[in-house]
């Protein structure tokens, strides 16, 4: 219930959460929302020396819908993605995500960035992030570079953050009008994290697909883009045959662990069964 | 001025125990064993079994005598037996310097093979030297019988798995000692046996021992009994003569504090081709765990004695077993035995039916009783036949008669009616003061208080302070649980405000409100009831399924025989809040463990503790057949626990298309069942 | 030994000063060097809610906050919700009025949730008020009452007149 002992501190500038994060080295990590990383401290499952916050650097929580497409500031709070009126009807999977994640409160704490960061197999915004082709803006001793969301995610817990980087902004390119996306989650019973996660995002053109993002929480180690997936769907109507193949796919592709919600066969075929759904809503959306 | 009991909850003023603080005082934190079993090689650091070798005596609701040989000790001796069993303590001034010094005692042990399953148990080798089995009860009830060409047997196994009760408040307590007399400030369903736990288990006087109740947030079961935590924060408050709290995280409570159901019924039933019930023969095995002093030893007799439920069923034979397993000791929650009882008997109805093709309903109809019974395990059921007939009409079941969706279930309430209880007033400065023996942690007792002294003594409200449970105020007392507190609590009062009134009667030769408020007066009143006090029950679940599986209630409906309700209010929410729990057994709970004997379910929400927008609306109605109480009541509180989750199993599996055994319902078979995935 | 760290903030309107250990919860700090027990702790993995307050305006469970991360902000608990204790909140009334509590334990929460959702939102039904209260457990009540508290809390409100901004403290005149 009572975290370790722990250093803090609070700059007021990206610069010098950098320099904080470079000078302590493996004892200290980044507290955005502390949603994550304050429960781990309770349960004691983990122990953190330093803790440098980015509660005090006014700069990073913002929603702006630029011509490059949509920025989001790490430490914009997860409540406000799912009200924001910058964010377009094309992108309206992240505010439908972004409901769905933990509870009203915890979302009022959260930031978009530490969602991000974190990366338990459970987080739901790196999968929407991944379906998005979103890119994270990350800001380190070296300096400042951007990472394809599709290249950041590499295991449990385990991002390609160098250890002095914080992730700055969240980019999500545009993506056409009409484009519609869905993220379905099945829980836990009556806990939040999920058995599985699909999330979808599609482009059409002359009611083919012009353009599909498509990745899975809860199913691998990490949040997974399915290239093959999106690839399959791209250039194509959907049609019943098409959703099929498409959600045999994703199947095939996770890897989950069986366990007292479900041995990995039952979690393989829910993840056939959500990607279907969730194809199917998006063609009735239209 | 006016004390209204409400406030303090909506305003931050109820004085819950980690409320209280005294000078001095000093936060106690328990080192617990991580393994499930295990033998303790060495405790390096903190007070440990040497410094305090008492084993904890059973008291409070299911308390039971005769195992001495396997009582719980305080602090653990040479062994663990489940995983957050206390082994050492330790304190500070400093609540969050407590947990580092948690950390900072030395255990080793050597792990042993934990056993996890009771039928598993029932095979092993016994978990104790010295002990033959890990058969802790073995007892049968009823007669055996033989029915020679039954036209119909059925056999099956059901399992309702062990659930965590998760008051939002968890356990707590805070003693002091002033050199002679230990005080201690509890948040407890009985003052009384609580006290009495601690004269038992520190070998004090009573009169040396006085237990104030703080303001409870819920308990369902778990803090009506004495725990090591306790008695270890008092013998550390006499030792170092300073206050000592202890709070328990909401992690403890999964782990160390005693869970309810866990327990097997494998049934077999014999009928005829009309749906009418022969007999019935049952395995009744209860996961007990760890330890004796639990509740496991009351209550597989006890769901082997009213399995039989409102049903006239002449021939009836349960072998009832209590059998150990590396958990914590089992404990009373909501229903205690009850629920599973009807568990058991329902989905065997149920299948019944199916068998023959026959309504659910009217096959309980058929089997219900026509004249008062009593049932070869030794339950008393009044005629039930009225009741569930009435039901049918209340509940509107011919709207729902052949749907998919659709559970009915019917059931017999015991409430732990004996001894009586306690009640006591005083009257002083215009004010009205009530004690209750067993102590209300949300029921609102308040209210039918209110109630009474108004039908009795024409006392209105605002002149009432209803009192906090205190051992000084009452001279003895039983416990809020088992569905009993109206009546007997309620029953008790109506006496003691009798006396009263005669009291005021003899010395002013007539009796006026006013007369009484203007004097000082002090009624003390045991109501003594050694009977049972039978209710009957009925449930009806209405459910659909969504797309992905998800379940939707769309209907929860209960009826109950309450008797006369003290308050209407109290008694439907009463059903309502319970409702919720009989709704979340079934779809959400567990105390999941593993192979090791680790707890999976390790938070609230794991534990399957159900969210607002899990769950649906509940609606009640009220069956009135007064008993022969002053009060006219009868119990209520268990009523929904027992028959929620058999109603809305069936209601499930009717859309299914396949047999449901367990709760909580297994996600996975139901997908599949439903063709989801 | 780790240093303390200096925070200053507002709680319930009146300023406060503190030297506190960096990894001391809000919900404690509140709690115990304050000494506002109303706000409450039920569980260790941020998902009773009993804990909630509101922080710069927004519900937040103050168990899963440090104290230090409060610095420089407005925290309301529920003590605040009515600093005149003669005079009950419209929420607090209409949780009275529907019976929307049994044990109390969750109360708290439940109300400064409400307060936040009804800062926020206009006629929600009866889906989206479950759905904004779940982040509070309640073991009592099956919930029915307090979602009928939060629909009447609504009216009170409309009705009162009054507007859902943080109360300004009582000045008790000494």
């Amino acid at each position: 219930m009572i975290p370790p002992e722990f250093d803090y501190y609070s700059p007021t500038g990206i610069k010098e959460a950098v320099e904080l994060l470079s000078k302590f080295g493996e004892d200290a990590k980044v507290l955005a929302g502390g949603q994550s990383l304050i429960p781990m401290l309770k349960l004691r499952v983990t122990s953190i020396p330093v803790l440098v916050s980015l509660s005090d650097i006014k700069e990073l929580d913002y929603v702006e819908a630029r011509r490059d497409g949509l920025h989001i500031g790490a430490m914009t709070r997860v409540a406000d993605l799912e009200d924001s009126s910058a964010i377009d009807k094309s992108l309206a999977i992240i505010p439908q995500a972004a409901s769905k994640i933990a509870d009203p409160l915890v979302r009022n704490m959260g930031t978009a960035g530490g969602n991000i960061s974190h990366a338990d197999p459970s987080n739901d915004l790196p999968a929407v992030m991944l379906a998005l082709g979103a890119k994270f803006k990350v800001y380190g001793k070296g300096g400042e570079r951007v990472l394809d969301s599709r290249d950041f995610f590499l295991d449990a817990y385990t991002t390609a953050l160098n250890r002095d980087e914080i992730v700055t902004e969240i980019i999500v390119p545009k993506w056409k009008a009409g484009s519609r996306g869905v993220y379905l989650k099945m829980r836990k019973r009556a806990a939040d994290f999920s058995i599985a996660g699909v999330a979808v995002q599609l482009e059409f053109n002359d009611g083919e697909v012009s353009k599909a993002g498509l990745a899975t929480t809860s199913l691998n180690p990490v949040a997974k883009k399915i290239t093959e997936a999106e690839d399959m769907i791209t250039g194509k109507a959907l049609n019943d045959a098409l959703i099929d193949k498409v959600s045999n796919l994703v199947a095939e592709s996770c890897d989950p662990a069986s366990d007292l919600y479900g041995s990995a066969e039952f979690k393989r075929k829910l993840a056939r069964r959500l990607t279907s759904e969730a194809l199917l809503t998006i063609s009735k959306m239209r | 001025m006016t004390s209204k009991f409400d406030e303090r909850f909506v305003n931050g003023t109820a004085r819950y125990v980690d409320d209280l603080t005294f000078p001095g005082m000093l936060y106690l934190g328990i080192v617990r064993s991580p393994y499930a079993r295990a033998r303790i090689i060495d405790i390096r650091g903190g007070i440990t079994h040497k410094d305090l070798p008492l084993k904890l005596s059973s008291v409070g609701e299911g308390a039971t005598e005769g195992f001495e040989f396997l009582e719980h000790p305080v602090l653990a001796n040479k062994y663990v037996g489940y995983v957050g069993q206390p082994v050492a303590a330790v304190f500070s001034e400093n609540r969050y310097a407590v947990e580092d010094l948690i950390e900072s005692v030395d255990v080793s042990y050597e792990p042993l093979k934990p056993i996890m399953d009771p039928e598993e148990s029932l095979r092993s080798e016994p978990m104790y030297p010295g002990l033959k089995s890990n058969i802790l009860f073995d007892k049968y009830r009823g007669n055996d019988f033989e029915i020679k060409d039954a036209p119909i047997v059925l056999e099956d196994k059901l399992i309702n798995k062990r659930i965590s009760a998760n008051p939002i408040e968890p356990r707590g307590v805070l003693a002091a000692y002033d050199g002679k007399r230990l005080t201690v400030w509890i948040s407890t369903q009985s003052v009384h046996s609580i006290k009495e736990g601690f004269c038992e288990t520190l070998n004090l006087k009573p009169e040396n021992v006085r237990v104030i109740q703080a303001d409870t947030g819920g308990a369902f079961g778990t803090k009506g009994g004495i725990y090591p935590e306790y008695v270890i924060a008092a013998a550390i408050a006499m030792r170092e003569k300073r206050p000592v709290k202890w709070i328990e995280t909401r992690s403890e409570h999964l782990l160390a504090t005693r869970s309810g159901r866990g327990a097997i019924g494998k049934m077999k039933l014999y009928a005829d081709r009309s749906g009418r019930i022969l007999g019935l023969k049952g395995d009744v095995i209860v996961d007990t765990g760890a330890f004796a002093g639990g509740s496991g030893e009351f209550s597989a007799p006890f769901i082997a004695m009213q399995i039989t439920g409102p049903y006239h069923i002449r021939n009836a034979y349960i072998h009832a077993m209590s059998v150990l397993t590396n958990k914590v000791v089992q404990g009373p929650y909501r229903g205690a035995g009850r629920p599973e009882a009807s568990f058991f008997m329902e989905r065997m109805v149920d299948m019944l039916a199916d068998e023959i093709g026959k309504d659910p309903v009217d096959v309980r109809i058929l089997n219900a009783t026509t004249a008062p019974f009593k049932s070869p395990t030794g339950l008393e059921v009044e005629a039930s036949r009225p009741f569930i007939e009435a039901a049918v009409r209340e509940l509107e079941y011919e709207k729902y008669r052949g749907k998919k969706g659709v559970g009915f279930s019917f059931f017999v309430l015991v409430p732990a009616t004996m001894p009586g209880e306690s009640a006591k007033i005083a009257v002083e400065g215009e004010r009205v003061k009530v004690w209750l023996g067993g102590n209300a942690h949300g029921q609102r007792h308040d209210r039918f208080v209110e109630t009474i002294l108004k039908n009795e003594l024409d006392v209105p409200a605002d002149f009432i302070d209803f009192q906090l449970g205190d051992t000084d105020q009452t001279e003895s007392g039983v416990g809020s649980w088992g569905s009993r507190s109206a009546m007997m609590g309620g029953s008790a009062l109506i006496l003691a405000a009798r006396k009263l009134k005669s009291q005021v009667e003899a010395k002013h030769g007539r009796y006026s409100p006013k007369l009484l408020l203007q004097g000082k007066w002090e009624v003390f009143e045991f109501f003594n009831y050694d009977k049972h006090l039978n209710s009957l029950g009925a449930n009806l679940v209405y459910a659909e399924t969504g797309s992905l599986g998800e379940i939707r209630i769309k209907e929860c409906l209960s009826y109950y025989d309450v008797g006369i309700p003290l308050n209407e209010r109290n008694v439907i929410n009463q059903i309502v809040g319970g409702c919720a729990q009989g709704v979340g057994q079934t779809l959400f709970e567990e105390l999941a463990f593993d192979d090791n004997g680790q707890l999976i379910t390790s938070s609230i929400a794991d534990s399957g503790v159900p969210r607002a927008d899990l769950l649906p609306r509940f609606k009640a109605k009220l069956h009135r057949n007064p008993s022969s109480l002053p009060s006219g009541s009868k119990g209520v509180g268990e009523s929904p626990t027992i028959g929620v989750p058999s109603a809305l199993v069936r209601a499930v599996e009717t859309i299914a298309g396949v047999r449901i055994r367990e709760t909580p319902i297994n996600q996975e078979k139901l997908l599949e069942s439903l063709r989801i995935v | 030994m780790v240093e303390k760290k200096h925070i200053s903030l507002t709680v319930n309107g009146e300023k406060k000063e503190a030297d506190v250990e960096p990894r001391l919860l809000l919900v404690h700090y509140l709690r115990d060097n304050l000494g506002l027990t109303g706000t409450h702790v039920g569980c260790d993995t941020t998902n009773c809610g009993a804990c909630t307050v509101i922080l710069d305006g927004r519900a937040v469970k103050s168990c899963t906050v440090l104290a230090v991360q409060a610095n420089g902000k407005r925290v309301l608990t529920i003590e605040g919700l009515s600093p005149d204790k003669n005079r009950l909140h419209p929420i607090q009334k209409a949780f009275i009025d529907k019976d929307a509590f049994q044990c109390g334990y969750c109360t708290s929460g439940m109300i400064m949730t409400t307060f936040a959702i009804l800062k926020k939102h206009k006629k929600l039904t009866e889906e989206e008020i479950r759905a904004a209260l779940s982040g509070n457990l309640c073991r009592c009540t099956g919930y029915d009452n307090i979602v009928d508290a939060v629909k009447e809390a609504e009216e009170n409100v409309e009705e009162e007149g009054i507007e859902l901004e943080e109360p300004e403290p009582v000045r008790v005149r000494r």
